[in-house]
């Protein structure tokens, strides 16, 4: 910019007068004199007193209204202004004004000169910060409600700032872990106690939890903890807003879950214990057997290999449903892989050419009926590698599938086929009458079903004990 | 052929798994708790792998407590697990470094295919 523009520029700005500025000012101004008369005031100051120029002007500040500036407090800091430079900032009134009522101004002051008053003036500006105030008493009261509500929580529970230090806790919190709340106020959470809670994957979450809003979900921290002993919390954080207030905090709450964890152990423990006994009842009774089939002649050992994969049929599955929760569901393609694991190792070997491969629905059975269902995919399967594969090649599938409201259970291989082909005859004809029975007991039927190319297909339909997923159909059953 | 230890608490399965292992020429020792079996392998015998089961009389992990003392004083040593009970993931992390696992009830074709790979490997 020119030189000459810059001089108009300041030339423009000058010829605003001051006085233009101040009517403009939302502020209540007001001019003292030395001896704190009013010499001035601006129309805000007008409009927020509702009151005017001839019963302001010249009036002394303490006479004004109902002498609502004559405060002690006030009167020391404002008479001290001119004679020594001071300033007042931030003096808070609150008062029964004659024509406003009740409110709450706050008061800054501070010494000007104005030309050809060499004494100096004080300009008084008043703002009104009523609705703020009110705002804020609500917020405290709101804060000390919750507060209080917060109290009556059994359990634990602490208010975080986002730099993880402790705004307030709770007096489940304090007795819990023995500590006040001046102990707690404004520390750090990680550097509580004995650093029990400075885990990595914990600190991790939590620095997510206000940024991201990410709450944390029963993160489990086991210790021992001083006065207490060896403990489980399950912790749970989410971010919570402060009424009137935009800064987010978050709350973290401590569930002791060491009596629940303590049963869920022992519950574990029996559950481990029986499934031992089980174990070594199955061990004992294979044992048996294989010391039958050691003394056994040859055409019969078959059988007892059979006998064998049966026993290890069952034991899979009580693995599979110990593994699942109580009541709830097993699943059928990784219990038809684990009965194909056992009989590949009892029946196959590692060096057989005989594959048995899985292909199943994410279907559910309830444990009930899993029994009956294992051992008629085990009996199957067995007639299958037993009988289609002379050559000791060959491949046979597993499949189980949704069939409308039926489910159909496929135990296809690509051996030499049968030379009847009466099909619905097909699992006596092979050796069990274990099939029958099992199909009879889960109220299903043997599908008449065609050859399909070379090898034999066995289809049954049962029932749908089945459910797509999770069970709620099982619930019932 | 090689020399076996089985660690198993329970007689007749201790005596089954010596049976089928002897019947396929291998030469076998025997105890039934932690104690015993640390016994034959403080002592000059030679013993090539370790069979052992997890659950030992009350000790819930025995076998694999067993196992860690046994690679200390055998760091050789093969080790070969077996358990009816699941196979969690806690449990996976108290197995000596590479072992093998056999499930139990197992068969004697089970037994013999572990056998022959815990050896190879």
């Amino acid at each position: 910019m020119a030189g000459s523009d810059i001089s108009r520029e300041k030339k423009a700005l000058s010829d605003i007068a001051a006085s233009d500025i101040v009517e403009t000012v939302p502020s209540a101004l007001i001019i003292l004199d030395r001896n704190l008369n009013i010499t001035s005031a601006n129309r805000a100051f007008y409009q927020t007193f509702r009151t005017s120029a001839d019963k302001t002007e010249g009036c002394h500040i303490y006479d004004l209204g109902n002498r609502q500036w004559d405060i002690p407090a006030l009167r020391s800091l404002l008479e001290s202004v001119i004679p020594h430079r001071a300033s007042v900032e931030g003096f808070e009134v609150e008062h029964d004004f004659p024509t406003i009522g009740r409110r709450t101004m706050l008061v800054n002051a501070r010494k000007i000169f104005r030309p050809g008053d060499n004494d100096g003036s004080i300009l008084l500006a008043i703002e009104d910060v009523s609705e703020e105030r009110a705002a804020r008493n609500e917020s405290k009261r709101n804060w000390q409600l919750t507060q209080s509500i917060v109290d009556t929580i059994r359990d634990p529970l602490v208010v975080l700032e986002n730099d993880m230090t402790i705004v307030t806790a709770n007096k489940a919190f304090l007795t819990i872990f023995a500590i006040t709340e001046v102990e707690v106020r404004g520390r750090r959470f990680s550097d509580l106690g004995q650093h029990q809670w400075d885990v990595p994957a914990l600190r991790h979450l939590m620095e997510k939890v206000l940024p991201e809003n990410r709450p944390i979900e029963s993160f489990e921290i086991e210790d021992n903890f001083p006065g207490l002993g060896r403990r489980v919390f399950n912790l749970n954080a989410r971010k919570i807003s402060q009424p009137g207030n935009h800064a987010h905090r978050m709350l973290l709450v401590f569930e002791d879950i060491t009596d629940r964890k303590q049963r869920e152990r022992d519950a574990l423990s029996l559950t481990n214990e029986i499934s031992h006994r089980i174990k070594n009842n199955l061990q004992i009774i294979v044992g048996l057997i294989a010391f039958e089939a050691k003394w056994t002649a040859a055409p019969c050992v078959q059988g007892y290999k059979a006998m064998q994969a049966r026993i290890g049929a069952i034991a899979q599955l009580y693995d599979l449903i110990s593994q699942s929760s109580r009541g709830q569901t097993v699943a059928v393609d990784a219990y038809l892989r684990e009965i194909t694991k056992t009989m590949s190792a009892s029946l196959l070997g590692n060096t057989s050419g005989i594959k048995i491969e899985v292909k199943a629905e994410a279907l559910h059975i309830d444990p009930d009926r899993a029994v009956p269902f294992g051992l008629l995919v085990n009996e199957l399967a067995t007639n299958a590698v037993k009988h289609a594969f002379p050559g000791g090649r060959g491949r046979v599938v597993l499949s189980v599938e949704r069939a409308g409201d039926q489910m159909e259970l496929t135990v296809a291989d690509d051996g030499v086929g049968i030379k009847d082909q009466d099909l619905t005859k097909i699992p006596e004809k092979r050796g069990s009458d274990y099939v029958a029975i099992f199909v009879r007991q889960l109220g299903g039927t043997i599908v008449p079903s065609g050859s399909e190319g070379t090898g034999t297909i066995v289809r049954i339909r049962l029932p749908l004990l089945l459910a797509p997923s999770g069970g709620a159909e099982l619930a019932a059953a | 052929m090689a020399v076996i230890l089985i660690v198993e608490d329970d007689v007749f399965i201790r005596q089954v798994a010596e049976m089928m292992i002897q019947g396929w020429g291998h030469h076998t020792l025997s105890a039934g708790d932690v104690d015993e079996a640390l016994s034959l392998l403080r002592s000059p015998q030679h013993i090539d792998a370790l069979f052992t089961d997890i659950y030992l009389k009350t000790e819930v992990h025995g076998g694999c407590d067993l196992a860690h003392q046994a690679i200390k004083l055998r760091p050789n040593l093969r080790v070969l697990y077996t358990t009816g009970n699941s196979v969690t993931d806690k449990l996976k992390t108290l197995f000596v470094e590479g072992m093998h696992f056999l499930r139990k009830p197992y068969t004697q074709l089970q037994l013999q295919d572990s056998v022959e790979d815990l050896l190879a490997a």
